[in-house]
């Protein structure tokens, strides 16, 4: 169950760490109470005397005795989350704000652009698509890394096109020797898949570039203003619209989304900085 | 080796919005060449005489420093156009595009498609925005690209 006040925290041990690259680890947790959220939700995470920083879940939103968050190194606190060992303990609070309304795709086809380490969320929503998969048309993973060394849930592309419905593209910026697949940036596999762009949802999550570019794409494509689904996850910091920290023109990010369809956001200044 | 009859032109995801006209004209003046793994179809800088479209296979288009140092910029998906500068003077490519497994192109003549276009402006229009959304895609991902490079 969620902590009941938005200050307590849930404590949870680390039950494994798996290196996805050089810079992205996934940390396995035991939370000491059964934790639900919705895919697209995030939590704050606690280290004790280091302080905190919000990720959103990557693993099934339908597993509540297991949480995994996957964690790129990117400054302090992050640097020190990465240091962590099985065994060690951490806090959680949450779940916060607001995530895939996944009832929106029934009966569509979904299309997911993911970039870097934003394929963390699409992680859990993809398991959460998954589960609904009867209610779904299609559901194309296009995800895109500098390198093929930068990568992450490997295994999660093998697997995923195994699924019937499902289907996933990878490219790569850089290749390295033996990549066989896709070059070129992430909107390259666009010409590849050929969706019923009219009863498609579009999903896209990663750095702001490739957000930014991903979304003028889809919008050239045909793609309507609310077809496409964001996943702004930047600036967060209290998790509950106090601090005024990811303020994004009339909305906060941790409050009123991470999740936005383009159409809430389009005219918000600096939305893609 | 001969190119493809009008019907199979429909089945190519570039030539949706064409007539049967139009792809009658594409087929009478097109042809079907084949490459190998690793063949290079025209090295950059290159004059150009034919633009294709990929057919079969994957391609792969890149920029040369030196002639032994290729980098591979992006691929190329089954009915996209490549070597768009065969249409425009002075006809030298600004890439090399190399076949990274067997390949099918379909080549078009530039030359007489031009002269077709002279004669039938709607179907010079409607091939002109499709090579203008091409070049207009690969200047958006090349732009993508450079901030990803600059943002490192």
């Amino acid at each position: 169950m969620a902590t009941e006040s938005i200050y307590k925290v849930l404590k949870a041990s680390i039950e494994e760490v798996i290196d996805e690259s050089p810079l992205i680890k996934t940390f396995v947790l035991i939370p000491e109470s059964p934790f639900k959220f919705k895919t697209g939700e995030f939590i704050e995470l606690t280290l004790n005397g280091f302080g905190e920083a919000p990720f959103t879940p990557s693993s099934s939103p339908l597993i509540t005795d297991k949480l995994e968050v996957t964690i790129m190194k990117t400054g302090y606190v992050t640097e020190k989350f990465h240091q962590l060992k099985p065994g060690e303990l951490l806090g959680i609070r949450g779940p916060f704000g607001r995530g895939y309304p996944v009832e929106n795709f029934f009966g569509k086809e979904v299309l997911i652009l993911g970039g870097g380490c934003g394929l963390a969320p699409i992680r859990s929503l993809l398991f959460a698509l998954e589960d609904i998969r009867d209610k779904l048309k299609r559901v194309v993973l296009c995800y895109g890394s500098k390198t093929p060394t930068d990568c992450i849930y490997k295994p999660l592309f093998s697997r995923l096109n195994k699924i019937d419905k499902f289907e996933t593209y990878r490219s790569v910026d850089k290749p390295e020797p033996g990549w066989n697949e896709t070059v070129g940036v992430v909107t390259t596999l666009l010409d590849k898949v050929n969706m019923k762009i009219e009863n498609t949802i579009a999903v896209v999550c990663g750095p702001p570039i490739m957000m930014k570019f991903g979304t003028i794409r889809l919008l050239e494509m045909g793609y309507k203003d609310d077809q496409i689904y964001l996943s702004m996850e930047k600036n967060m910091s209290c998790g509950v619209g106090k601090c005024g920290h990811c303020m994004m023109g009339e909305f906060f990010v941790c409050k009123d989304g991470p999740v936005f369809t383009y159409g809430e956001v389009k005219n918000t200044p600096d939305l893609w900085k | 080796m001969t190119g493809l009859e009008f019907g199979e032109l429909k089945n190519i995801s570039f030539f949706n919005d064409y007539s049967d006209d139009h792809l009658k004209i594409i087929s009478k003046i097109s042809t079907i060449k084949e490459f190998k793994v690793k063949e290079i179809l025209f090295e950059q800088y290159d004059q150009v005489s034919d633009l294709y479209i990929l057919l079969e296979g994957t391609l792969s288009i890149g920029i040369s420093l030196a002639k032994e140092k290729r980098i591979h910029l992006s691929s190329v998906q089954p009915g996209q156009l490549i070597s768009w500068s065969a249409i425009f003077e002075p006809q030298i490519s600004t890439a090399w595009v190399m076949a990274t497994g067997p390949t099918k192109v379909l080549a078009i003549d530039a030359k007489k498609i031009q002269m077709e276009f002279k004669r039938d402006c709607e179907f010079g229009f409607l091939t002109m925005l499709k090579i203008a959304k091409t070049i207009s895609n690969r200047l958006s991902d090349t732009r993508f690209n450079l901030m990803n490079q600059l943002t490192v």
